[in-house]
């Protein structure tokens, strides 16, 4: 016998509903309460079918599926869960509204999808664990490379820090780091971030509060504590372990890196400055002063110089150098060819000599290979300055009536390399008030600009500074204050006051200092 | 980036008219106001817009971190709100956006005239003497749904923007924007919603507001649209005869009735 439509529509294999405009129950199929076991049609009859739905399907009903049904007409293979007498029941489930006699109707249309809900799953797993390891790996690159442009350890520290809010997800974070003999050294992190415990440093964990504690090790070593705390909104994702930990790596062998290299930068700038610490020569007719500022890009020292020294009782010896390199091999090397350039010189020796003698040095010994050097020596009574520059900068003679000019005389190779022409000295004299100013290239290079122009404004700045009546150290501070910073700058500064500056008999006081001088050399 | 762009912002109306703002809630776009919008542009300047990760926004509005909190989509609106007006706006909001509009209104009372809020909830979760409708475990679920609909999900509410059969074209063109976005994005929505709790900002409000409540609402349950009322200072409740969570879809002369009502003529 051959049932009627409405029969089959009874007896259908899939889960059949005809819902009102409100989205009631009026009509069910067999499938449909077998689904939700329960005997027949009145056990549902008038409910909304979001009732019959899972909470978080509920939602999804009302804030997505309706809407759609409303604007389109129809939604199709929409994954919902009944909620049953035997619980969750994953169906996949189709809806057309219609419009019958003047009614608004919605017919649905439900399939178990018991299988290939537990398959879908696995899929959703495996697609979120291959985006999440996506987003980590990418994550982690962007931090490592954060921390390769940073040198020192608030370098890394702030790095850290930023990298903590921005890529990690936390809302706050503090780093502590171990000092010499004293308590953990803190960075960053509100007073509610509170420091790490002993038991927190064995291995990374999450605290009852979401803030997650990473020990920052390499080779058992310990060499800080990260803390991330969560973003307190509501809403907000927990900070993730796992690549906390993994970041937590990173930051350890950033941290690594850094002290041993703030261990070698303090050795070389400690080395540096005391080696620069006896350079500055006492005498009434003369007045001297230098300055050494290290540039900010870099933390490693430079191998500039500056030194004054007497080579007879009324001749002072000044040089400004510059060795090639950077950090303790170009510091030592800097106080080797400094020291190198006092042995050379000798009372009457004239400066081409002295620095011929020094490219023998730089031949025997390697060191100071491509240094470059403006070596004069002054004399102080007459005013008489013999200068030479080996592959270095001009230095800058500004006169006591403000006129200004390098002295271009005197120029060669830097030491250690032969060039066609000999070793040369000129001579300048000087008028009693007449100031000159012998500094390295970082005084005045920059890429954006030629090295002419440098020269002029560095005049420009000098002779500026002098009318308004700067001398000493302050000029020099004038001066550095406008140089470029990236690079190290070094500068001298010796001005000629004459053989009458003093009372006091020059040569008497020339002497007491010279003998002081040799004592602390 | 430009706000229009940025939101989809679309105005409608004549340009003399009062200003409308229309916000739509948690699951949709601007297309939620389909049947509500154009009555009210003969005689306002009807503002549309869709939140930053919705419908058309701009691929690139969304951020994870401006948006982790409510307060990043309350920016966008006020930015949206100083940028489409020069005068203080009647800002409608919807489910979610009803909290967005009230937060926007109690930061910058002076960009806002009037308030309704359509099926506000100031907190989903219920807490001691506090009936919000659902459990901790149940938002969870939730989020299990979305999942379970992973696959499909951004395909599926591609049509919803689409909304002109006229020119499908351009509904290939949307739901290529739309399948852009990462379904993470509706995921961090719905987490921003449900585990929110403002109630404390109902009593920073001041401005004028009105209440609509659906009889029956499982979202946002009559009970609930009490709550909001008692707490919100001069405001007023009209509890309309529409069952769900979208009477603007589902009973929208029944929302415009009641609007039309409270706001008296333009």
């Amino acid at each position: 016998m051959v049932m009627s439509r409405a029969e089959r529509w009874v007896l259908a294999p899939v889960a059949l509903l005809l819902l009102d405009s409100e989205g009631r129950v009026i009509d069910a199929n067999d499938e449909f309460l077998r689904l939700l076991d329960v005997p027949d049609v009145e056990a549902v009859a008038g409910r909304r079918l979001a009732d019959l739905l899972t909470v978080g399907g509920r939602i999804y009903w009302e804030t997505h599926l309706g809407p759609r049904l409303h604007i389109e007409g129809r939604v199709d293979e929409v994954a919902v869960e009944l909620r049953t007498p035997g619980g969750r029941e994953p169906v996949l489930l189709t809806a057309i509204g219609r419009e019958v006699r003047g009614e608004h109707l919605v017919e649905v249309a439900m399939l178990g999808a018991r299988e290939r809900s537990r398959f879908e799953q696995e899929l959703v797993g495996a697609r979120r664990a291959a985006e999440e390891a996506e987003r980590r790996v990418r994550l982690l690159h962007g931090i490592a490379a954060d921390l390769a442009s940073v040198a020192g350890l608030d370098g890394v520290a702030w790095v850290l820090l930023r990298a903590a809010v921005t890529m990690l997800g936390a809302g706050d974070a503090a780093l502590w780091t171990p000092q010499e003999g004293g308590p953990l050294r803190r960075w960053g992190g509100a007073a509610g971030v509170t420091a790490p415990t002993i038991d927190e440093l064995a291995e990374a964990g999450v605290r009852a509060d979401g803030t997650v504690v990473v020990p920052l090790r390499t080779a058992g070593a310990l060499l800080g504590v990260l803390a991330l705390e969560p973003r307190r909104a509501a809403g907000s994702e927990p900070v993730d372990l796992r690549t906390a930990a993994a970041a937590g790596q990173l930051a350890a062998l950033a941290l690594a890196r850094a002290t041993t290299h703030e261990q070698s930068v303090s050795v070389a700038s400690e080395l540096q400055g005391a080696m620069l610490s006896d350079g500055i020569v006492a005498d009434p007719q003369v007045e001297i002063a230098a300055c050494y500022r290290p540039g900010v890009h870099d933390l490693q020292v430079g191998g500039d110089w500056y030194d004054t020294f007497r080579v007879a009782p009324d001749v002072v010896a000044l040089s400004v150098g510059d060795v090639v390199g950077r950090g303790l091999k170009a510091a030592t090397a800097m106080g080797q060819l400094r020291t190198a350039v006092r042995a050379a010189s000798d009372t009457g020796l004239p400066p081409e000599e002295v620095v011929e003698r020094l490219d023998r040095f730089v031949d025997r010994t390697g060191t100071g290979f491509m240094a470059s050097l403006v070596y004069g020596e002054l004399d102080l009574r007459e005013g008489v300055l013999r200068y030479t520059c080996a592959g270095h900068l001009p230095p800058l003679l500004v006169r006591a009536d403000g006129s200004a000019g390098y002295l271009w005389e005197a120029r060669s190779t830097p030491l250690g390399v032969r060039g066609t022409t000999p070793r040369v000295a000129d001579t300048v004299t000087l008028a009693p008030g007449d100031l000159l100013l012998l500094f390295t290239d970082g005084v005045v290079e920059r890429r954006d600009r030629p090295l002419a122009l440098a020269l002029d404004e560095l005049a420009e700045i000098v002779t500026n500074a002098l009318g308004a009546g700067l001398s000493g150290a302050e000029l020099l501070e004038a001066v550095v204050a406008r140089a470029p910073e990236d690079d190290d700058a070094c500068l001298l500064a010796v001005r000629w006051l004459g053989p009458e500056a003093s009372g006091v008999p020059a040569t008497e006081t020339s002497r007491v200092a010279s003998a002081d001088e040799e004592g602390a050399g | 980036m430009d706000v229009r762009e940025r939101n989809n912002v679309r105005v409608a109306g004549p340009s003399d008219a009062p200003t409308m703002v229309l916000a739509h809630g948690f699951g949709c776009d601007q297309s939620m106001w389909r049947f509500v919008a154009p009555v009210f542009a003969a005689d306002h300047r009807v503002v549309l817009f869709d939140h930053s990760g919705c419908g058309a926004s701009h691929p690139a509005s969304w951020d994870p971190a401006r948006h982790a909190e409510l307060a990043g989509y309350v920016a966008d609106l006020v930015e949206i709100v100083e940028d489409v007006a020069d005068e203080p706006v009647i800002l409608v909001g919807h489910s979610v956006s009803a909290v967005i509009a009230l937060l926007a209104a109690a930061e910058r009372p002076d960009l806002v005239d009037r308030l309704v809020l359509v099926g506000p909830s100031p907190r989903y979760i219920d807490d001691e003497g506090y009936r919000g409708g659902f459990s901790a475990e149940e938002i969870d679920e939730l989020l299990e749904t979305m999942d379970a609909n992973y696959l499909g999900w951004t395909q599926a509410m591609a049509p919803v923007i689409v909304g002109n059969p006229d020119r499908p074209a351009l509904g290939d063109e949307l739901a290529e924007v739309f399948r852009r976005n990462d379904p993470a994005i509706a995921r961090q929505f719905a987490r921003v919603t449900f585990l929110g709790d403002n109630r404390a900002d109902l009593a920073r409000v001041r401005t004028p507001s009105l209440v609509v409540q659906s009889r029956e609402d499982v979202i946002a349950p009559p009970s609930v649209g009490r709550y909001v009322h008692e707490h919100l200072p001069g405001s007023e409740l009209v509890v309309i005869d529409s069952v769900g969570h979208c009477p603007n879809l589902s009973h929208p002369a029944l929302l415009v009735g009641a609007m039309r009502d409270w706001l008296g003529a333009p």
